[in-house]
């Protein structure tokens, strides 16, 4: 059964809970630091074979011809297979569902209103290579040698076509077609917020000013590649995945979908995740194609990306380019704002969550009455694009951020006190913004205080003096953010309480490192007044995870708590009934508190061992599992993580080499469960935006369509020697829209990261005539900039 | 990778006969670039010549005018070295700055030079301090030794056995980095040695070469200020995501007037 629970809280007093708020170790460490996680490629089958993919070296091209005459006849070659074999097969597509669908989530559409074209995803193409990377076809070996030998003798006769990787190319009239159905690429155009009344703000307004980002486009690179192992039993005639994700359920009806099978034949397992970032989110072609194989070769088959296939096909982030204008009266006061969001979705569409989710925050911390937001996508040959730490947020928070500073420099104003004039005070929330969305809580004001009390802002000027005398230049920035959390509405919990003295929490979400076996373990000794020590945490086999939304979005706690908090609010009133059953007497004389069933004004009481105990007996032969609980929920209101960042960075002009030397995030996360696992992901979260205000770059050779940057050789990841210390903070204002209050902890500093930095590079660099530096601010990318400024 | 045959000789005769006998055949010093390859399946050899138990490549001979290393020195060594640091400070700071720990660990002096990537470290140090090359058949100085891109003068069965470095008087290197691999994005050598002033650069051409122009305006004042104001030509200079031509030429400048500046402040 389904509850739609009530959703006003007053969170949870403080004085309730005894593991969470507390920076417990996580418990998942010992093992997966000594070698016992389970990660996809850990799993191998008895008479496992191996696929490899032979892929396209073409950003685009006709797909004349498949020869494989010769590999087929090579040593240990069992099959290869083409989009053909698998078109004969009746196999289907992959549904990526791309489209954002939750109630409270923009209706994006196509131009014209109508239902958006997505590019199907046949798990092998018939007609195109339509990316560099993309398969074409399958080589099944028995050794991993073997199918790379016979992968280099698999002829494939291209016919290569004009390409296009860059989506301001993409619309112009003319530019080369990737789909016939959309002959000009533009797969998404829709607007949104209120037309007349911006146009008529920007005609009265004092200012206005313009400016465009491109938001480059960058890839996750997880530690551990993509993996699949299929395998296939010819008795039942169900198909086993084991495959990293963010949540097995998902990908379960996915893979069926492509496969043309009933999901019930479909188990998918998904232990341990080496980082995902979002570029696991989504369901790969290999997914499909391993089990397909395996049910036609009667061997399990595995495939296992290399780095360089993961720089190539893995779903890339970001890429978007966002051009956006701001209104403001005499006073500094914000009046409306204007953005054109185009997103570069690649060959075809697998997520339109970044521009969904970023499209209705434009308009971020800020009070701006009046906002419009076109939301638009073309196609591309290039890797298709999905959510990446933190979805759409940070692109359009950049645009905002970076237009709050160049307005207050070009028009005199001071931009912290242009910022904190125009800032949603707590008093306005829950604030509705421009295009409806309520914010459900926060104090942005606050947070800005302690991060420029944190980062001694008024201290600069002396340090930069400093620096000045050892010949470099220190510049300073800020930024706030608000990011939305929604995700997947639906999310289950199964409990069970044993006479043995444990705890068992089923659940849907996925860990991909985020430590849930620790935090949930909190949440549910806590709720329960038991030792979280007692508490097992289950994930990762459909089989058993009946039902689940995945980890994304910001989701999993929030969900995961409430489906917890739940599953024993129920439970509780059972417990009662037991208890009154026992005793004889009426449920209204049983009291409960800090775990323990007492008897009003008597001497018996039970815990919840001792009752699971009792159910256990009354089972009789029956099941003697102890309390046992299902527990669904839907919430579809959305929380609005938010916070700030301060930085500052060293310039070296002559080089154009950045450092950054000081940084400070002050994030309202809501209730923080455990604040070691949160300053963790704020540290990678931050690091992650520096990644790509800094170094990080999906680079398009720009004469022959080739992705030159396929390897750690090119592709710049941050690393621990380039990040300062950290500062971070809390400022912890409990969402009213759940039991626990959690906002969402681990993007919001991604968030901010982008705008801060580039902020603190130009205002470095002010004086030298540079008003906007282009992500990522390599070093050639600053020394040109300023070379540029100078003429 | 692709099957191949794996040997590993005792001797520098031994090695070179197998050498000769195998025209697939490749040496194999501390593998740190040709192992990758192969790995990628960008190289093919059909024997790899293993030349961790050949006699006397390790050897080192410490002078006061010169210091030799053996060709299998691995990075690791030769900057952590005293008697290395004592002499040519210059070049413990080249060893020093090669990868990371693993990489300083398995590579060699004599595999970078044979390799010559236009981003390495080595080949500008023995350019810059006019060293010469001692192989199986014959001595050869730094300035005939390196040619084009990943091109030497070496023949396909000789092999490096010491390098010969001549104590400078005063010499330092500095290399800016390339945000991703962290080689040299450019690379200066600057060294006074008692032949003159020399220049080498590396990372901003198809191979290392000598910048004459600053070896000029050094010749006669060995100061930074003595660069200040030369431009730098990028004809010929290599254009990537990384920086383009002019910003290579710039950055020349700028690291040999760092690295004159380093030089006369920790003169040895």
């Amino acid at each position: 059964m389904t509850d739609e629970l009530e959703l006003k809280f007053d969170a949870l007093a403080v004085g309730a809970f005894k593991s969470v708020g507390r920076p417990v170790a996580r418990r998942e460490d010992l093992r997966l630091i000594t070698g016992k996680g389970r990660f996809t490629d850990d799993f191998n089958e008895p008479g496992q074979v191996v696929a490899v993919l032979v892929r396209s070296p073409y950003p685009h091209a006709r797909i004349n011809r498949i020869d494989s005459d010769t590999a087929k006849q090579m040593p240990g070659v069992l099959a290869i297979y083409t989009g053909e074999d698998c078109r004969a097969d009746g196999l289907g597509i992959i549904s990526h569902s791309p489209v954002p669908s939750t109630r409270s989530d923009l209706k994006l559409t196509a131009p014209g209103g109508g239902a958006i074209f997505e590019g199907p995803h046949a798990l092998l193409p018939v007609d195109k290579a339509r990316h560099v990377g993309e398969g074409i076809a399958m080589v099944v070996a028995e050794s991993h040698r073997q199918a790379l030998d016979a992968a280099e003798h698999v002829r494939v006769d291209y016919e290569p076509l004009p390409w296009v990787a860059d989506s301001a190319v993409a619309i112009r009239d003319g530019a080369p077609t990737v789909w016939d159905e959309v002959p000009n690429n533009v797969c998404v155009d829709t607007r949104f917020g209120d037309t007349a009344a911006t146009d008529a703000a920007f005609a009265s307004a004092a200012h206005v000013i313009e400016m465009e980002f491109p938001i480059q486009r960058v890839t996750a690179t997880p530690l551990e590649p993509r993996a699949a192992l299929g395998q296939y039993d010819e008795a039942s005639g169900r198909y086993t995945l084991n495959a990293g994700s963010n949540g097995a359920v998902t990908h379960k009806r996915q893979i069926a979908g492509a496969l043309n099978v009933d999901p019930e034949n479909i188990r998918v397992l998904c232990f341990d995740v080496g980082g995902n970032f979002g570029t696991k989110n989504r369901v790969y072609v290999e997914f499909g194609l391993v089990l397909w194989a395996a049910r036609k070769i009667g061997r399990p088959v595995k495939f296992l990306a290399t780095r360089s296939e993961s720089f190539l096909s893995d779903y890339q982030g970001r890429d978007l380019l966002t051009r956006v204008e701001l209104a403001l009266d005499a006073d500094g006061t914000f009046l409306a704002y204007r953005a054109s969001n185009l997103s570069n979705v690649g060959a075809r569409i697998v997520s339109l969550s970044p521009l969904g989710k970023g499209a209705p925050l434009v308009t971020g911390s800020y009070r701006i009455p009046a906002a419009e937001v076109r939301a638009w996508a073309a196609f591309t040959t290039t890797t298709p694009t999905q959510a990446y730490r933190s979805s759409g947020r940070p692109e359009v928070i950049h645009a905002l951020e970076r237009i709050i500073d160049t307005a207050a420099h070009r028009l005199g104003f001071d931009p912290i006190a242009l910022r904190r004039k125009n800032l949603v005070s707590s008093e306005e929330m829950p604030y509705t913004n421009a295009f409806g969305i309520t914010y459900d809580s926060g104090d942005y004001i606050k947070s800005m205080d302690i991060a420029l009390r944190l980062a001694d802002w008024d201290g600069f000027e002396a340090r930069a003096l400093a620096v000045r005398e050892r010949g470099l230049r220190l510049g300073r920035g800020f930024a706030n953010y608000v990011e939305s959390s929604i995700g997947a509405p639906r999310e289950r919990v199964d409990m069970t309480i044993s006479p043995a003295g444990r705890v068992e929490v089923v659940v849907g979400t996925q860990p991909t490192g985020q430590g849930h076996e620790t935090s949930f373990a909190q949440v549910t000794a806590d709720l329960l007044g038991i030792d979280a020590n007692a508490v097992d945490i289950v994930y990762g086999d459909t089989d058993i995870v009946a039902e689940g939304g995945g980890s994304h979005s910001g989701r999993s706690m929030r969900h995961a708590s409430t489906a917890i908090y739940g599953a024993i609010e129920k439970l509780k009133v059972y417990a009662i009934e037991l208890a009154a059953d026992v005793w004889g007497i009426e449920t209204q004389a049983i009291g409960y508190g800090d775990g323990r069933f007492v008897e009003t004004g008597g001497a018996r009481r039970f815990d919840w061992f001792e009752l699971a105990a009792l159910e256990a007996e009354r089972a009789g032969g029956g099941d003697q599992r102890g309390l046992r609980i299902s527990h669904s929920h839907e919430m579809h209101t959305p929380v609005f993580p938010n916070g700030c960042a301060a930085c500052e960075v060293e310039v070296d002009t002559e080089t154009g080499f950045v450092r950054i030397t000081k940084y400070v995030a002050v994030d309202d996360v809501g209730r923080v469960i455990n604040p070691l696992i949160v300053d963790g992901q704020t540290h990678g979260s931050i690091a992650t935006g520096a990644g790509q205000a800094l170094w990080e770059q999906c680079y398009t050779d720009p004469d022959s369509g080739q992705p030159l940057s396929g390897s750690f050789m090119d592709y710049g990841i941050p690393r621990a020697d380039e990040m300062p210390s950290f500062i971070t903070a809390f400022n912890e204002v409990p969402s009213p829209t759940n039991p626990l209050g959690v906002k969402s902890g681990g993007e919001g500093p991604t968030t901010a990261a982008l705008a801060v930095i580039i902020n603190a590079i130009v205002d470095a660099l002010r004086d030298l005539g540079v008003d906007d530096i282009p992500m990522p601010a390599t070093p050639f990318q600053v020394w040109q900039s300023i070379r540029d400024a100078q003429g | 990778m692709y099957p191949f045959e794996y040997v590993r000789p005792a001797s520098v005769e031994e090695a070179i006969g197998l050498r000769r006998a195998d025209a697939g055949a490749q040496w194999l010093a501390g593998g740190m670039t040709l192992l990758p390859s192969m790995k990628l399946r960008l190289a093919a050899p059909s024997q790899l010549i293993d030349l961790t138990d050949v006699e006397g490549l390790d050897e080192w001979s410490i002078g006061d005018e010169h210091i030799v290393l053996g060709s299998m020195s691995s990075h690791r060594r030769v900057a952590e070295a005293d008697e290395v640091r004592t002499r040519i400070q210059a070049l413990s700071t080249v060893a020093a700055g090669i990868g990371d720990p693993q990489v300083r660990n398995r590579g060699t002096l004599g595999g970078s030079i044979a390799n010559n990537d236009p981003a390495a470290d080595y080949p500008a140090a023995l350019l810059g301090l006019g060293a010469t090359i001692r192989t199986s058949q014959r001595e050869i100085s730094a300035d005939e030794f390196f040619k084009d891109f990943f091109e030497t003068v070496l023949e396909d069965d000789e092999l490096v056995v010491a390098v010969s470095f001549p104590v400078p008087r005063r010499a330092a290197y500095l290399k800016f980095r390339t945000p991703g691999s962290r080689y040299a994005l450019v690379g200066v050598m600057v060294a006074e040695t008692r032949d003159g002033v020399r220049v080498a650069v590396t990372g901003a051409g198809p191979g290392v070469y000598r910048a004459t122009q600053l070896e000029t305006a050094l010749a006669e004042d060995f100061r930074p200020e003595a660069l200040v104001g030369l431009d730098m030509s990028p004809d010929g200079l290599n254009a990537d995501m990384h920086g383009s031509p002019e910003y290579r030429a710039h950055l020349t400048g700028v690291l040999a007037r760092r690295a004159t500046a380093q030089a006369i402040a920790c003169e040895n």
